[in-house]
């Protein structure tokens, strides 16, 4: 379930916004939240040989109302090394209020991310309204799709010298139908378009389940 | 040459001078006795205290009244009743008590000057305490005798004046009625005055002021403006004192008339004064802190402006030069307004974490004063709600754990409530491992509290275990539940209050999450946590209650068929003859509620009941003749699309309607 953030203090409104005009719910998904494992690979093939990492991932935090989340992500039968390797990430939601589908950093420009975004399927209906400004006024709360920016932050395992790079970032795009993820992979130094390709997991045999915190 | 200095004689014992005053004298010849009282309890709180036992406060007001004391007798005993009256509670009552306010105010018409500064004086510092009668200034006379202080030409009455109107001025007719009498005009002349009628004067027209934004706007009108211009200066004046009532009679106006200060250039003037003043020595230093912390309060912007003015880096300076050394009272000001920081914004807790303010207050924790350990707790809960450094496991250190379980063994129940708060962010911690709060002891404690029969504690342990158990490996999931006992968990969960209900509830759940769960929790011979849960879910259960519970029941129908069979035999009728809208078929009322958690909840539950990969065709058919299936058919036009595409899996999974392709689903939200 989405996680329960409760927090005592009101909400407060910033100077200037226009408070007659409400926003939209941000996106969210049962099966987006902490806790959730996903499983599947990620293809790393290049001009010289075709090569896919299997991945598991798993999201440590949700906070939809912020467009932030995280997770680990174990990457297994990496040639260079001898053990999985784990990264820690934080993610962005494209909700249109904390982020946009420009990001704005990265070494990613407008046209990079148009370019990587149009490589889901999911996006190409929106395409015509954030060309200009990254959709700042789309209302995602109600399309069956999460997008997202998951940037690995540092080797949880490893050492930083084990030979791999987490200077890139991924494009994600999660199916609220099914838990499904697929990510490209942007890094200007590394091969393009690599693929993430992620199927939500049951925690239990007998189907999903849930957990929950609230913060004070 | 050299001679002998004269000895001074010793002090005359105070049994002694108080019977003096029981001679029934009242001329001159008590002057030397009353002088003497005076000089020994001035500044000494231990003479005073036992003067006060010999009863030595009615015999002086005695002579405030009495027609035969001569001048300098009634001055001397004023200024004594005064004395008594400085910094000593016992004292204010017991010149209450002797009924001097009267006597003295009578004295405000004497002929005799130097009386009437005396019992002016007497009276300003009798206004000063809390115990002080209010002056209800709707009162006609009252105002009348208010108004003639203020024209007074003495400046001690004239002071005197403005310490009643800021001691008594508390409702909003008041304070519009006074400022209709052209108190506020009055009180703006004396801000030219000496610096204590500068200062009484601050402090009344903060009080008239103060949420009044009628009042507040006839202020920054007063002289075209000048009233408020001068105010803006009294922020700069040599004094400390005066520079503190000046911020607060502004914060006042701003918080009353917010408009007049949308420039953000007086907020951060306000913010870096008060940031100096905290350096400042005595009461004005110890309060500065609470002002601004007044002044930021919850706003977002604010906090923005306090943080760009590196307010977070000085408040840190100022507890790392001296935190061993500061009063409690402004070490609990500091603490609060970095709490306040840290309550609203994400970069306002990663500056505070980045200035390594956890480990500069994990002593305070400790300190000897029970608010400065609160206001400690309250900077941990605040900077803790950082979802971002829960999940780098930022708070999980033995460092931080263990002071704060000893607080919950604290003998004040504040603060054993704020360390409970604390620990109940710091137990989300978002990596695996929640080591050190699992071998502090904690775990004990907190279920030891959960049985409190003080309310509040209660809830507040009953949370914590719950966030303690989020995503918690199955061992430690069990040694938690094996401390709490299955029997106080289903306890809790039947509570009188909601709230915990509520939080036993979530904590069944979180416990249930995930695999491998053991019977011998969930299923024994007298006591059932699901029967518990299946009660609160038939009966009057609020909808946080619901959601939670249908949680727990979705979270037990994922584990296996004998915890399926049992959630089956929970949420069906117990006999196919009920109707559907039978108040123990609660599963229907559940999936047509206004709560979008609720719904999804409960879909959630019937998805994992009839998970297709599992023998369930019974489970099916039990469903469908109970006509919960067919009540799908409604989630179509679900307004939350969570809901819709689970009502839609698990129609496609029992042939009830073929589901909405994908791009239907967009075609409907593109339109």
């Amino acid at each position: 379930m989405p996680v329960r953030v409760v927090e005592t203090t009101s909400p407060s409104h910033s100077s200037g916004q226009d408070l007659s005009s409400a926003q939209p719910s941000p996106p969210s998904c049962s099966l987006l939240c902490a806790g959730r494992s996903f499983c599947g690979t990620q293809n790393v093939s290049s001009l010289q040989k075709d090569e896919a990492w299997k991945v598991n991932v798993r999201i440590q935090g949700c906070d939809i109302e912020h467009g932030f989340l995280c997770g680990t992500m174990e990457a297994l039968n990496v040639p260079l090394a001898d053990t999985p390797v784990v990264t820690f990430w934080e993610g962005e939601i494209v909700d249109a209020k904390n982020h946009t589908f420009f990001t704005g950093k990265w070494e990613a420009t407008p046209e990079d991310d148009i370019r990587h975004w149009s490589k889901f399927p999911s996006f190409t209906p929106l395409l015509s309204q954030i060309e200009d400004d990254g959709g700042k006024s789309l209302d995602l709360s109600n399309y069956p799709y999460i997008f997202m920016r998951w940037k690995e932050q540092y080797f949880v395992n490893v050492g930083a010298d084990c030979g791999l790079t987490i200077a890139g970032f991924y494009y994600v795009c999660f199916s609220c139908t099914d838990g499904s993820i697929s990510g490209f992979y942007y890094d200007p130094n590394s091969s393009p378009f690599q693929k993430l390709e992620l199927k939500c997991m049951n925690a239990k045999p007998g189907g999903f389940s849930f957990s929950s915190y609230e913060l004070v | 040459m050299p001679a002998t200095a004269a000895v001074a004689p010793p002090p005359t014992a105070p049994e002694q001078l108080a019977s003096r005053l029981s001679s029934g004298d009242s001329d001159e010849s008590l002057l030397p006795t009353l002088r003497e009282i005076k000089n020994q309890i001035i500044g000494n709180r231990t003479k005073k205290l036992l003067y006060l036992r010999l009863r030595a406060v009615p015999k002086i007001v005695a002579l405030l009244s009495s027609s035969s004391s001569p001048s300098p007798v009634i001055v001397q005993a004023a200024a004594a009743v005064g004395s008594f009256a400085c910094g000593v509670e016992e004292g204010v009552r017991a010149v209450l008590d002797a009924g001097a306010v009267p006597h003295l105010t009578v004295l405000l018409s004497h002929p005799d000057a130097k009386v009437v500064d005396s019992a002016a004086r007497s009276l300003r510092i009798i206004f000063q305490s809390k115990l002080a009668p209010k002056y209800d200034f709707l009162l006609e006379e009252n105002k009348t005798f208010l108004l003639s202080l203020l024209n007074s030409t003495n400046e001690n009455i004239t002071e005197l004046a403005a310490s009643i109107v800021a001691h008594s001025c508390e409702k909003p007719t008041e304070q519009t009625s006074l400022c209709d009498a052209g108190v506020v005009q009055k009180l703006v002349s004396l801000l030219g005055g000496s610096s204590n009628q500068r200062d009484t004067s601050l402090d009344a027209i903060s009080a008239i002021v103060k949420n009044n934004p009628e009042v507040a706007t006839k202020f920054v009108s007063i002289s075209n403006g000048k009233a408020f211009i001068s105010l803006m200066g009294l922020m700069q004046d040599r004094y400390p004192r005066t520079r503190l009532l000046a911020c607060v009679c502004l914060i006042s106006i701003e918080q009353a008339f917010p408009v007049y200060f949308q420039e953000m250039q007086i907020k951060t003037k306000l913010i870096l004064i008060l940031l100096d003043l905290i350096e400042e020595a005595g009461r004005v230093g110890d309060e500065a802190p609470f002002v601004l912390k007044g002044l930021i309060g919850e706003s977002e912007e604010l906090h923005r402006q306090a943080l760009s003015v590196t307010a977070a880096e000085r408040l840190c300076g100022y507890l790392r030069k001296g935190k061993a050394v500061l009063e409690a009272r402004r070490l609990d000001g500091i603490l609060l307004v970095l709490a306040e920081l840290g309550s609203k914004l994400e970069q306002s807790r990663a500056q505070l974490i980045e200035l390594q303010v956890p480990s500069l207050i994990i002593d305070l924790l400790k300190h000897d004063c029970a608010q400065v350990r609160v206001a400690a707790c309250h900077v941990i809960k605040n900077i803790s709600r950082s979802l971002k450094h829960l999940c780098a496991g930022r708070f999980g250190s033995e460092s931080i754990v263990m002071p704060l379980v000893q607080l919950l063994c604290d003998s004040s129940t504040s603060v054993q409530t704020a360390a409970l708060d604390a620990i109940c962010n710091v137990a989300v911690n978002l990596t695996t491992k929640k080591s050190a709060l699992l071998q502090s002891g904690g775990v004990s404690i907190l279920c030891q509290l959960a049985r409190s029969m003080h309310s509040e504690v209660q809830l507040k342990s009953v949370r914590a275990l719950r966030n303690l158990m989020f995503l918690l490996d199955r061992k430690d999931k069990d040694l938690i539940l094996t401390e709490l006992t299955v029997s106080t968990l289903t306890i809790l969960i039947s509570d009188p209050d909601p709230l915990v209900q509520e939080q036993a509830l979530a904590l069944a759940g979180n416990f249930v999450d995930g695999s491998g769960v053991s019977a011998k929790f969930i299923f024994s011979e007298d006591i059932s946590i699901i029967d518990a849960v299946s009660r609160q879910l038939k009966g009057e259960c609020s909808p946080g209650m619901c959601i939670q519970g249908m949680f727990f029941l979705a979270n037990m129908a994922a584990e296996n068929e004998l915890q399926k069979d049992a959630v089956m035999d929970c949420i069906l009728p117990t006999s196919l003859d009920l109707s559907i809208s039978h108040p123990n078929f609660f599963l229907v009322t559940f999936l047509q509620s206004k709560e979008r958690l609720l719904r999804l909840s409960t879909l959630w539950c019937l998805i994992n009941l009839v998970n297709p990969d599992q023998r369930n065709s019974f489970r099916v058919s039990a469903l469908q003749g109970a006509g919960i299936i067919s009540q799908l058919k409604t989630m179509v036009n679900d307004p939350c699309l969570d809901c819709k595409l689970r009502g839609f899996k698990l129609q496609l999974h029992h042939g009830i309607k073929m589901p909405p392709s994908k791009h239907q689903i967009e075609k409907t939200y593109l339109s």
